[in-house]
């Protein structure tokens, strides 16, 4: 995997400085982030992975702008998300971020290709038609775009949501167990796409999953445990992965 | 599984609320009309017995029948029949008494006019025990036929004191002036039921009156000791055969009954406005708990898995439905307490004065409130609650809610058949006159069936509705979330083309009225001025009025009009008196077959639908039965076939009319130019010598038109007033539907925030949402509205409709109107949608 930069690099697509969340009263609080920080290079397909508790959902949703933090900072870019109010927030996560969630990722009385751009037409923006055949071709989705998600399977959802995440160009994509919902055959395809995604585009990923295959395609695991960053991993394989979540205790 | 119920009730009762909110507004209607009945019954029954107190017989001359037409005018008879009563052992005090026609008027000289009361005058009694709650607050009786007793609120609100002078009208002719001594109360209150009151020296009250020598009633009190039922019946043996003696208790009573019975109009056409207001409740009720049981059928399903039968899961909904209910029930009666005055008001505002006292609550109407609210509430939750019985354990399992089902094919055939059979019906009450009945089942057929096909109607009609704004973004989403679910958008836009419906419906009749009356008087009318009340609620003008237009040079022909009360075949009617020598140069009556000459003395012209009715011809023998005289044998003299102006079926003649009737009031005059002199020439000279006779208006056909159409306009103002509130609940269950469609989508509406949806784009959705549904109704409901307000016109012919006129620019914008408020409903749906959180929204459980 030759296009892991430096964690230092300049290429810093996202990054948490001190990021500490707590839930609860000072007396009986659940610290579900501790003073973390941590850096997401650009063009990067990281992720995060944990036991039941370890604050990794928690770090995805502040990294995204859907949660706030007790104290710390979060980055997009240069951006200091923690700083922007709730419209500068919709603004980045249209513009600027791409979301695929574990289920119920689409819009039921949309069309697939009608998904596919509501981030654009949210902003008054026209589909670039390049960009669209080449992203709806790359998950397989070519002739269902006039079908609505009823009429779609769960796989074919959630590669219609992962081209929704796709289609602005975003400098990040966050995925919270993408493939929780799916078989191993749709998962296989859902991640295939993401690594394609990285690997043509340079798109950076940032992936919450406890499924270590999933995380195997990634080019980089994080591994918390109690709201802390314990360990990462480079180039992990699936065993590799097995072997670490053992050693946090799962 | 009660308490399940009710905490599930408990922890939403926002919820519950607005729910109740849609039934309490009916149950409101109700229980203010009800005490608004009861409270000036109350009012009247109070009057009454302190009139009557201290008086335990009364004398009065038989009347050939009584009712509310008859009331307060019974035949006067000799004063000498007094004399005989106080003869009778056991009389103690026997006095006359004498009420007329009295007109005051106030220091800027205009008639003071209360509204649906009499001005009244009255001779003065000397027996002041006999006079009962009439007594006197300030100054003295009168003592010369120059002074007056005026009643306190007249005194009040004009700013009569003792001193003053006052200037009083009468039926036979123009202002006198008074000089007033006393001002008397009526126990507490200081009018009688509304009525004004001019008390005078009894003999000077028979000269104006015009009964020199007779009493309208003899008020006797009896010595103690002698039972008012006993001393009747003593008086009874002495007094003349057309006379006869009852106890004040019946003449409170019957005092008191015809004012239940004037009332009962009133109560009824409220009631009407309730049962509009409660349908389009029913409506919402249904809707909201078919959503309800929609979104709780994974919870029911569970139920019915851990081990609830059917008839639990059937409880516990329709527990839900009493309890709102109740709720509605409760809140209704409160608010109905506030409706009874807004009533009140809205009468006082055509001039109808209702006398107060303290609001009755009655046992009665909080039992109808309770009944109307529940029972309302539960037969419209019946359908929703079998709903939900019927889910099957296995959809607790499932993903997701079981999707809706399509509309059921009897539905389809049902409803088709209902709206085909109802739009006939309509189609043949609007192309044959008085097809009261087919317009009224075609309307409701029309109505019902269209119901039942409205989940079909929808979609298309949503789409084709919402083309102009699918452009955008959040017009799309909202045009596509309004189709989304078509029952749900169909039943809550019903609510709202009920109340839209009869608003058009209404518009059309009252135009087409208007349409009416202005070819009516230029069919009818040949005359070049019509003289009336000024105010609707006057009995009539003095005759002094037509004497005085007599001998103006400018006028040519005046013809003076008469109306009252008798009885014809048992029913009672309005009969008209004429002046056969000029009404036909006036009228056009349109006579078929004798003549308006031939009226004579004893002639009757009956209208050629009746006669034809009735087998009349002219010389057939006619029987009428008058209070005052009995019945009087006529003949026909003629037919003829157009009623409009004159507005009876029976002509008479004046002298047959004077004949029979104690009443001397014009109740029009119509008034033709000489030969040579203009419409406006005679209007001037007839207003210059009318200076003093400030209750007569002095119209030319044209201002006619102009004030009948002013009336109408009044009284529609009046009935918008009362759909308005149908239309705010249906606008109600528009903000209920898209509160829950709103909570059932959090997750959805979480994730285009997600995605990138800016609040404002969130809220806009939902505003076209709304807009959307409210469209639908509005669109629906001008249609049907049209369709009945012309079929109803044309069925109402018989009551003068002789013209159908479709307005097109007022119910239009009041559709446009009812589908821009679909803006103000969704402010809070909206609001709430756009607060959903987005990390609860999007985060699986």
């Amino acid at each position: 995997m030759s296009m892991v930069k430096s964690p230092t690099g300049v290429g810093t697509a996202a990054r948490a400085v001190g990021a500490t969340k707590r839930y609860g009263r000072a007396d009986s609080a659940v610290r579900a982030l501790d003073d973390v920080s941590v850096e997401f290079p650009s063009g990067v397909f990281t992720a995060i992975m944990g036991p039941s508790g370890s604050g990794k959902s928690t770090l995805l949703h502040c990294l995204a702008g859907l949660d706030t933090l007790t104290s710390g900072q979060v980055f997009i870019g240069d951006t200091d998300v923690s700083s922007l109010s709730d419209g500068d927030l919709t603004l980045l996560r249209r513009n600027r971020l791409g979301f695929i969630f574990q289920t119920y990722n689409l819009v039921p009385t949309l069309t697939a290709e009608e998904n596919i751009v509501l981030p654009l037409r949210l902003g008054g923006r026209k589909a670039d038609h390049e960009w669209l055949a080449q992203v709806v071709s790359a998950v397989g989705l070519a002739d269902r775009l006039h079908h609505t998600p009823a009429e779609l399977s769960g796989g074919q959802q959630q590669r219609v949501a992962a081209a929704r995440a796709l289609i602005t160009r975003p400098e990040i994509v966050f995925a919270d167990e993408p493939t929780g919902a799916l078989d191993s055959r749709s998962s296989a395809e859902l991640l295939r796409f993401l690594r394609h995604a990285v690997d043509a585009y340079g798109q950076t990923i940032v992936m919450v999953t406890h499924d270590a295959v999933a995380a195997s395609y990634a080019d980089r695991v994080l591994f918390l445990r109690d709201g802390q960053v314990v360990s990462e991993m480079t180039e992990p394989t699936a065993d590799r992965i097995l072997d670490a979540m053992k050693g946090l205790g799962e | 599984m009660f308490t399940l119920t009710l905490k599930g009730l408990l922890a939403r009762k926002v919820r519950l609320f607005l729910t109740a909110i849609s039934v309490m507004l009916g149950v409101a209607f109700v229980s203010g009309t009800l005490v608004l009945t009861d409270t000036v019954n109350a009012a009247f029954d109070q009057l009454y017995a302190g009139l009557t107190k201290g008086t335990d017989v009364t004398v009065r001359a038989k009347s050939a029948f009584t009712d509310t037409s008859t009331l307060g005018s019974p035949k006067p008879f000799d004063t000498k029949v007094v004399d005989q009563v106080r003869k009778v052992d056991g009389v103690a005090a026997a006095e006359g008494s004498l009420t007329g026609y009295a007109l005051m008027l106030d220091k800027s000289g205009k008639p003071i006019q209360p509204g649906g009361a009499p001005t009244l005058g009255a001779g003065y009694q000397i027996d002041r025990k006999l006079a009962g709650g009439f007594t006197l607050r300030q100054g003295r009786g009168p003592q010369t036929p120059t002074e007056v007793v005026i009643d306190a609120a007249t005194a009040k609100k004009q700013g009569f004191v003792p001193g003053d002078t006052i200037k009083v009208m009468f039926a036979t002719g123009g202002q006198r002036p008074f000089t007033v001594v006393g001002i008397a109360g009526f126990g507490e209150a200081d009018n009688l039921a509304g009525a004004t009151l001019a008390t005078f020296q009894m003999s000077t009250a028979q000269q104006l009156l015009g009964r020199v020598g007779q009493f309208d009633t003899i008020d006797v009190r009896g010595e103690s000791g002698v039972k008012p039922d006993e001393l009747r019946a003593r008086i009874a043996r002495v007094l003349p055969a057309d006379m006869e003696a009852v106890t004040s208790t019946t003449v409170a009573s019957e005092a008191s009954k015809s004012v239940g019975e004037a009332l009962k109009i009133f109560t009824a056409i409220f009631l009407g406005f309730a049962a509009v207001s409660l349908l389009v409740g029913s409506f919402i009720i249904w809707n909201t708990f078919s959503i309800l049981v929609t979104q709780r059928s994974r919870e029911h399903a569970l139920l019915r898995a851990i081990g609830a039968g059917r008839r639990q899961i059937l409880g516990s909904v329709l527990v839900e439905a009493v309890v709102v209910g109740l709720v509605a029930s409760g809140l209704g009666l409160g608010v109905g307490l506030l409706v009874a005055s807004g009533l009140r008001g809205l009468l006082s505002v055509i001039g109808m004065e209702l006398p107060n006292t303290t609001l009755q609550l009655h046992a009665r109407t909080v039992v109808a409130a309770v009944a109307v609210g529940v029972g309302i509430t539960l037969v419209a939750a019946l359908a929703p609650a079998w709903k939900a019985t019927r889910i099957p354990p296995i959809a607790a399992l499932r993903d997701a809610a079981t999707p809706a089902k399509g509309v059921s094919r009897w539905r389809l055939v049902l409803g088709g058949l209902l709206f085909v059979g109802g739009v006939a019906g309509l189609v043949r009450a609007m192309s044959v006159d008085a097809q009261v009945a087919a317009a009224g089942v075609g309307a409701l057929a029309t109505f019902f069936g269209l119901t039942m096909l409205a989940p079909v109607v929808v979609r298309p009609l949503v789409r084709v509705l919402g083309a102009p704004i699918a452009g955008s973004v959040t017009g799309g989403m909202g045009r596509l979330n309004a189709a989304r679910s078509p029952r749900r958008t169909a039943s809550t836009a019903t609510a709202l083309v009920i109340g839209l419906a009869l608003v058009v419906g209404i518009t059309v009749v009252a135009s087409s009225i208007k349409a009416s009356v202005g070819d009516v008087v230029d069919r009818a009318n040949k005359a070049d001025l019509i003289l009336k009340s000024a105010s609707q609620f006057a009995p009539g003008f003095p005759s002094g009025v037509a004497d005085k237009l007599r001998k103006l040079p400018e006028v040519g022909a005046v013809s003076q009009l008469r109306f009252g009360a008798a009885q014809i075949g048992g029913m009672t009617d309005y009969i008209a008196g004429v002046d056969p020598a000029t009404v036909d140069r006036m009228a056009n009556l349109g006579v078929a077959s004798g003549s308006v000459a031939a009226l004579g003395h004893d002639g009757v012209l009956v209208n050629t639908d009746v006669a034809k009715a009735k087998g009349l011809r002219v010389g057939s023998p006619f029987t009428v039965k008058f209070a005052q005289t009995g019945d009087q044998k006529l003949r026909v003299a003629g037919t003829f076939t157009d009623k409009t102006l004159v507005g009876s079926s029976y002509l008479i003649s004046l002298d047959t009319y004077n004949a029979n009737f104690s009443e001397r009031l014009d109740i029009a005059v119509l008034v033709g130019a000489r030969k040579g002199v203009t419409t406006e020439q005679v209007k001037q000279a007839a207003k210059v010598a009318l200076t003093e006779y400030p209750n007569v208006s002095v119209q030319d056909s044209a201002e006619l038109k102009k004030t009948q159409n002013d009336s109408v306009n009044q009284l529609l103002g009046m009935v918008y007033v009362m759909l308005l509130l149908a239309v705010v609940i249906a606008l109600l269950g528009v903000v209920n539907t898209l509160a829950l469609s709103v909570l059932e989508r959090t997750r959805e509406l979480g994730l285009l925030r997600a995605v990138g949806m800016t609040r404002r784009q969130v809220r806009s959705a939902v505003r076209w949402e709304a807009v959307l549904i409210a469209a639908v109704g509005a669109v629906l409901g001008l249609c049907l509205g049209l369709a009945f307000g012309a079929a109803f016109s044309r069925a109402l012919a018989d009551i003068g409709i002789v013209t159908v006129a479709v307005p097109i620019v007022q119910p239009v914008v009041c559709a446009i109107i009812a589908a821009l408020a679909g803006v103000v409903a969704a402010i809070l749906p909206a609001r709430r949608a756009a607060k959903v959180d987005i990390l609860r929204a999007v985060v699986a459980e």
